[in-house]
């Protein structure tokens, strides 16, 4: 009951919290929670007499930045969450499985040949990278090393198409492209939040509302069949969705590696494996964890670094704890 | 006589090349408990995949209660016929609530019912396990996860249950324990269907057995009228053995 008490305020109770905080962190050191205040005070008096400097960077920067932010953690936690259980494989994630190499690859080529827009491109991309997965790891008797040996390749062919990409680009574009494939969010404004809420905000619902189905995918195919339902169906969806709230994150933010792995499972210890409590987990966890890690990458060096980087770090040793840890199906 | 449960006509079926069914016709009574033996590899595993509608055979046809198997929508098909597959291995400690409900999602669309909690709990209790119910299934010994998955399947409250090998890698008292319990859901108006090795089990248990040896069903109907021959066992395993008669039954062992 504690527990229970404990791990909803994680989840549902810090995600305000932490927003706010976001709010009075970043690189302009003197904004902090007096300029907050009497930026909040003149707004709500409806008088101008905060300086416009400090409107700028709460209004402009730091709030579409924090909504960003949750966004993106909330959109790759979930997709990650979900892959897992339809792929019966806890070490998978949309990274692990090439989608963000897919997006990414998708999202670079609209920059150098402008035909679709990039979260589209991105999205077309991203669900070819893991149908390839899909297709190259699913054996007759494929174990759970198989379906990551097959993300890599294609994690692999996608990236060095990417290179090939930014080999072709002129200078102009191809600062563009390098920008956001470091995984940054400090290009984040109100008009990529604009393009970015619907889409993810729509998948996410999609995946929540399939949640009691989650379940049944992850005992198996077979065991689908054996209750009467066709799984293919369900799969394909929850894989649709997966891989466009996917595809919207990382065209805005670029690739954040291993987040959708390590989030899932933090959820799961904190409410239990049932997928139809882990998928809301993931959405408002997933938002505030990396809204916490994208804090500490702005104050930690006074420069700010790329937010792939830190879960990089933080997702490595937890990959090796896991497969260390042998509680999963190999053969 | 009342239509059966399952009616099989000129099922063949074959696997690179090799015959692993061969114009298997065979039907199987509604409301009883039957029991298919056989040697490993003489294809009832493959007999399963077909009823269960894994493998298809396009020349061939199943009826499950007189009607077409393909020609049946999915929650009709739910409704009609449940199977447990052999070994399950979960990945995710999901609770045993939470397994048995996932034998209810045939029936909703987005979220289970009162009702279907309801069933799932009345399930449970029904197969004398409701204190696993918030256990972690990966926590379990292999027998209760057995009833487990049992439960799970009858919580869809199929007409047709079919389960191949539900007593293998058990021991003694969950094998007992396990057939009581199908023996009990044929009782209250289901067909149940197994496939298993110990053919002393099957005499104790099953209304009928059927035997598959070198690719072919043969239906023998030896329960109802007479007891099966030795000779007949003899030929199904190629062993030679020894029969002994308790109570009613006919039990066997190995000659020695």
């Amino acid at each position: 009951m504690m527990r229970r008490i404990l791990s909803n305020a994680i989840i549902y109770g810090l995600p305000l919290p932490v927003i706010f905080i976001s709010l009075l962190i970043g690189s302009s050191d003197n904004i902090g929670f007096s300029a907050f205040w009497d930026w909040i005070s003149a707004t709500l008096d409806g008088s101008n007499s905060a300086p416009l400097v400090v409107e700028n960077v709460i209004f402009n920067i730091r709030i579409p930045r924090a909504l960003m932010t949750f966004l993106v953690g909330a959109a790759l936690a979930t997709s990650g969450g979900v892959l897992q259980a339809i792929f019966r494989n806890p070490l998978v994630d949309p990274y692990i499985l090439g989608i963000s190499s897919g997006a990414a690859f998708g999202a670079s080529l609209a920059i150098l040949i402008p035909l679709l827009s990039v979260h589209i491109s991105a999205f077309i991309f991203g669900a070819a990278a893991v149908s390839l997965t899909y297709v190259f790891g699913y054996t007759k008797n494929s174990s759970s090393i198989t379906i990551i040996l097959a993300g890599m390749i294609v994690s692999g062919l996608f990236t060095a198409s990417l290179a090939l990409v930014q080999y072709l680009s002129d200078p102009f574009k191809l600062q563009a492209i390098v920008q956001w494939t470091m995984g940054s969010l400090h290009l984040s404004s109100w008009h990529k939040v604009q393009q970015s809420v619907i889409p993810i905000s729509a998948g996410l619902l999609g995946l929540y509302l399939i949640r009691w189905k989650l379940n049944l995918l992850s005992l198996g195919d077979e065991e689908a069949r054996a209750v009467g339902v066709n799984p293919v169906y369900i799969k394909v969806i929850a894989v649709i969705l997966a891989t466009m709230v996917t595809a919207v994150a990382v065209a805005s933010a670029g690739i954040i590696s291993l987040y959708g792995l390590f989030v899932p499972h933090i959820t799961r210890m904190l409410v239990g494996a049932s997928n139809t409590k882990t998928t809301p987990a993931n959405i408002f966890f997933g938002g505030t964890f990396l809204l916490i890690i994208d804090n500490f990458c702005r104050t930690i060096f006074p420069y700010e670094i790329p937010i792939g980087i830190f879960t990089m770090i933080i997702g490595a040793p937890f990959f090796i704890f896991l497969i260390k840890k042998r509680k999963i199906n190999w053969t | 006589m009342s239509i059966a449960a399952i009616s099989i006509e000129n099922l063949s079926y074959s696997i690179q090349g090799r015959r692993i069914l061969d114009q298997v016709s065979l039907s199987l009574p509604a409301d009883q408990f039957s029991v298919i033996l056989g040697r490993n590899g003489s294809g009832k595993s493959t007999l399963f995949n077909m009823i269960t509608g894994k493998y298809r055979d396009p020349s061939g046809a199943v009826y499950l209660l007189g009607k077409e198997r393909n020609t049946l929508p999915e929650k009709e098909l739910a409704k009609t016929i449940g199977f447990l597959p052999q070994f399950h291995q979960s990945i995710f400690p999901f609770s045993v609530h939470d397994v048995v409900l996932t034998g209810r999602a045939a029936f909703y669309r987005f979220l289970p019912s009162r009702n279907d909690h309801k069933i799932v709990s009345e399930t449970l209790s029904n197969m004398g396990i409701s204190h696993l119910q918030d256990k972690a299934y990966t926590d379990l010994s292999g027998g209760e996860r057995q009833l487990v998955l049992i439960s799970r399947v009858m919580a869809q409250g199929p007409k047709i249950l079919v389960l191949d090998e539900p007593t293998n890698h058990l021991d003694l008292h969950f094998q007992v324990l396990v057939l009581e319990k199908l023996k009990l859901y044929s009782k209250s108006g289901h067909t149940v269907v197994c496939i298993m090795h110990d053919p002393n089990m099957a005499n104790i248990y099953a209304d009928h057995c059927y035997f598959m040896k070198d690719q072919k069903a043969c239906d023998s109907h030896l329960m109802k009228a007479e007891h099966p021959s030795i000779n007949l066992y003899e030929a199904l395993y190629d062993t030679p053995l020894l029969q002994v008669r308790i109570k009613d039954k006919t039990i066997i062992v190995p000659k020695f």
